[in-house]
């Protein structure tokens, strides 16, 4: 399976602010397409308001689930394709074993999939004595530099050309070189080899189409085109989720997403795979299976305050908008999924408690509703997320996170409803205060057990009169 | 593969929902038995398209390609689509190797270009992928020694620049993939405006939609690219560095 790191949050999001290499990459991306996603969604013939329709689409489609993902496997079952159900991470990479051993496999190529990091299928198979292969050029350096990807789309965004240079010439066995076309040749030369030589793709799955009985990938390197033609078997594995009912539906949602992730009217590639290659065919996968993967969906869906979650396509625009992202970077999440998006999925797939750290450090900003495809009320999420961690709930099974916190509200809530007692604690204070000696107008540290508010912050001195001595006197 | 496991699956789902097991399968709208009328409006658009709309669409076409490194051509009649090639193939020079190989898809177009002749007075060979030709393997090792592939499309979306190709005997796939340089030979009237008349033809139109979206069904919108180090963009990270449409104007 593969590594939950959300409790190291804090220390990775320190490191990361600390890494100015990263800082800058995280700015020259936000920059890039956070703006770029905005200007496209303006110039969409429906104008933005597709997004609100898009989000009803996909709200009819998540409550509808079970009847869109039968009519899929049906009709790609139909194409001779194979569909396998997978309740959770471990079914489903023992089912890619499974395929694997029965077609004797030893090389694998593979299409950029947060699914698959999400069940840990590289190291499954790397397990079993295959050889896997990132084709993604972001994912090719960061599996050559034995890293996991830092964003959903730009997954090597962290690395240097001074480091993807020194990486290559030590893993390839070539003269160091920092030009990023030399560097992008070298890795097509490499990659060519392994999707000439290899024996089994596996891919994602961006939005299938259940009428029609397909699954569609999106890319603009090409590599998904190779890794999903070239070899004899082709294993697509899907989130549960991840599909829309009518060819209507995927129309509004492709386009939205090739906005959404890298502000493109289109991606250079789309593939609509529905089957094996047919009888007289040239090329084409012999075999092809749909994995489609539950793995703790059907738990949000059944939640209706989390259901909306389920909406989401993956395409990252929240990372490319939100100002936490934008200083901690993707690590600092611990999970396949970071930013906006991961803030949320990850609390509810890897327990609430586990990962209450993502869902804290957001700012509620809103930005990243704003440039949501299908304008998911992530903010709302993440509030709720907040109480569940406050308050405790047993069907997510959370404990609440700090009981200090939630005394001192209690004994807050009651003081402010006693007018002499609020007087009193605010005259105490605005006297105790001096002792705390304001620097600049500025108090530098609260005294236990609140100096948790100043740790990364300062705080304005009470007055020294209150509003209401104030009123009462007439002055103003 | 068991079917016990997807009902158990599925009954999670219909659980999670909230709804009986035995739920009617289908909720009425969920997926559309006739056609809306704006469906019905954009296939007659398409129907009653003149040429100098296609001409029009041409242009959008050639707007949309500029940025995204996809080079269109317009070339008066199938001679010209000749020449045309036939000085790519000149000019260019092989990305793998030093041999100077072609692979075209068979099909009835671009066998009306005399690609074999034509290119014969460079010595530059031409293979089809032939359906009756003998062993997958050998094919395949054609298309991965050859530095061009040439195809025609199904469909040219104008307003992203987008070739739509779909699987058929005789039309490999890797031919539009695995060389270096693409060249797609497209006449005019298979030009059309966008994903929507896209979608509502596979759909919709009674001959397209007989066919569908076949068992893969590919987008191509320009040369294969990346920006994946330092955010700088280069083309041709796996797929071809190059993509040519080039248009035939004549009716």
């Amino acid at each position: 399976m593969t590594k939950i790191t959300t409790e190291n949050y804090v220390t990775e999001a320190r490191k990361a602010i600390k890494n100015q290499v990263l800082q800058r990459a995280l700015a020259d991306l936000q920059n890039r397409f956070g703006r770029g996603t905005a200007e496209c969604y303006r110039r969409l013939p429906e104008g933005p308001g597709l997004r609100l329709k898009a989000h009803e689409v996909r709200m009819q489609t998540v409550e509808n689930l079970d009847v869109v993902l039968e009519t899929l496997a049906a009709n790609i079952r139909k194409n001779g394709g194979q569909v396998f159900f997978a309740e959770d991470g471990q079914a489903a990479v023992n089912y890619c074993l499974e395929v694997a051993q029965r077609h004797k496999v030893s090389r694998v190529v593979k299409g950029k999939s947060m699914v698959s990091e999400e069940i840990g299928l590289n190291d499954a198979l790397i397990d079993s004595g295959i050889d896997v292969s990132e084709t993604d050029l972001g994912e090719y350096i960061i599996q050559l530099a034995g890293e996991t990807p830092s964003h959903i789309i730009a997954p090597a965004i962290h690395k240097t050309r001074d480091d993807v240079g020194s990486l290559f010439a030590e893993k390839l066995d070539i003269p160091y070189e920092t030009d990023p076309p030399r560097l992008t040749w070298i890795a097509r030369k490499a990659l060519r080899e392994k999707f000439l030589a290899a024996d089994m793709g596996t891919s994602g799955c961006n939005i299938a189409c259940a009428e029609t009985g397909h699954i569609t990938t999106v890319s603009n390197e090409g590599n998904i085109r190779m890794s999903t033609t070239l070899p004899r078997v082709h294993i697509a594995i899907m989130g549960m989720e991840r599909v829309a009912a009518r060819l209507e539906d995927h129309d509004m949602l492709l386009r939205l997403l090739c906005r959404g992730a890298a502000a493109q009217n289109m991606a250079t590639y789309v593939s609509y795979i529905g089957g094996p290659r047919c009888a007289h065919q040239a090329d084409g996968p012999q075999e092809f299976h749909l994995v489609v993967l539950d793995n703790g969906r059907s738990r949000i869906l059944a939640d209706e305050q989390f259901r909306e979650m389920l909406c989401c396509i993956r395409c990252a625009a929240c990372l490319n908008v939100c100002p936490v992202y934008a200083k901690i970077g993707g690590h600092s999440y611990g999970y396949a999924y970071s930013g906006p998006v991961g803030a949320v999925v990850t609390p509810l797939l890897v327990g609430i408690n586990r990962a209450k750290d993502l869902c804290l450090g957001e700012t509620l900003c809103g930005a990243c509703q704003d440039i949501c495809p299908v304008n998911i009320n992530l903010p709302r999420m993440l509030l709720a997320l907040r109480t569940k961690l406050a308050e405790g709930d047993t069907a997510w099974g959370v404990t609440p996170a700090d009981r200090k916190e939630k005394l001192f509200f209690q004994a807050w809530s009651w003081m402010i409803r006693n007018r002499g007692l609020y007087d009193l604690a605010v005259k105490l204070a605005a006297t105790g205060q001096k002792l705390l000696a304001p620097k600049d107008g500025m108090i530098r540290r609260l005294p236990p057990p609140i100096h948790g508010w100043t740790k990364a912050r300062d705080i304005k001195p009470l007055a020294a009169q209150s509003f209401i001595s104030r009123w009462k006197k007439g002055t103003k | 593969m068991s079917t016990a496991n997807q009902q158990e699956f599925i009954n999670r789902i219909k659980l999670a929902l909230g709804k009986p097991f035995s739920a009617s399968r289908q909720k009425a709208d969920l997926f559309s038995r006739e056609m809306s009328a704006e469906t019905r409006a954009i296939l007659e658009r398409i129907k009653n398209r003149t040429a100098d709309d296609r001409k029009k669409l041409l242009e959008t076409l050639i707007e949309a390609a500029g940025p995204i490194h996809l080079t269109v051509r317009t070339c008066l009649d199938i001679n010209a689509v000749t020449d045309a090639i036939t000085e790519v193939v000149r000019n260019k020079d092989p990305e793998w190797g030093d041999k100077k190989r072609v692979v075209a898809w068979q099909h009835p177009l671009i066998e009306s270009l005399n690609l074999p002749d034509a290119l014969s007075e460079q010595g530059v060979p031409v293979f089809f992928s032939d359906v009756n030709a003998p062993g997958g393997e050998t094919l395949r090792q054609r298309i991965i020694d050859s530095y061009i592939g040439i195809t025609t499309a199904d469909f040219c979306m104008a307003d992203t620049a987008t070739l739509v190709m779909r699987t058929r005997p005789g039309q490999a796939r890797t031919i539009s993939l695995v060389p270096a340089i693409h060249i797609a030979v497209v006449e005019l009237n298979r030009i059309i405006a966008d994903l929507k008349e896209l979608y509502a033809l596979l759909k919709w139109d009674p001959l397209e939609s007989k066919e569908g979206v076949t068992n893969c069904m590919t987008f191509i919108s320009g040369p294969s690219k990346t920006a994946d180090i330092e955010a700088t963009m280069v083309h041709g990270a796996h797929g071809p560095r190059e993509v040519y449409i080039f248009a035939i104007t004549a009716e």
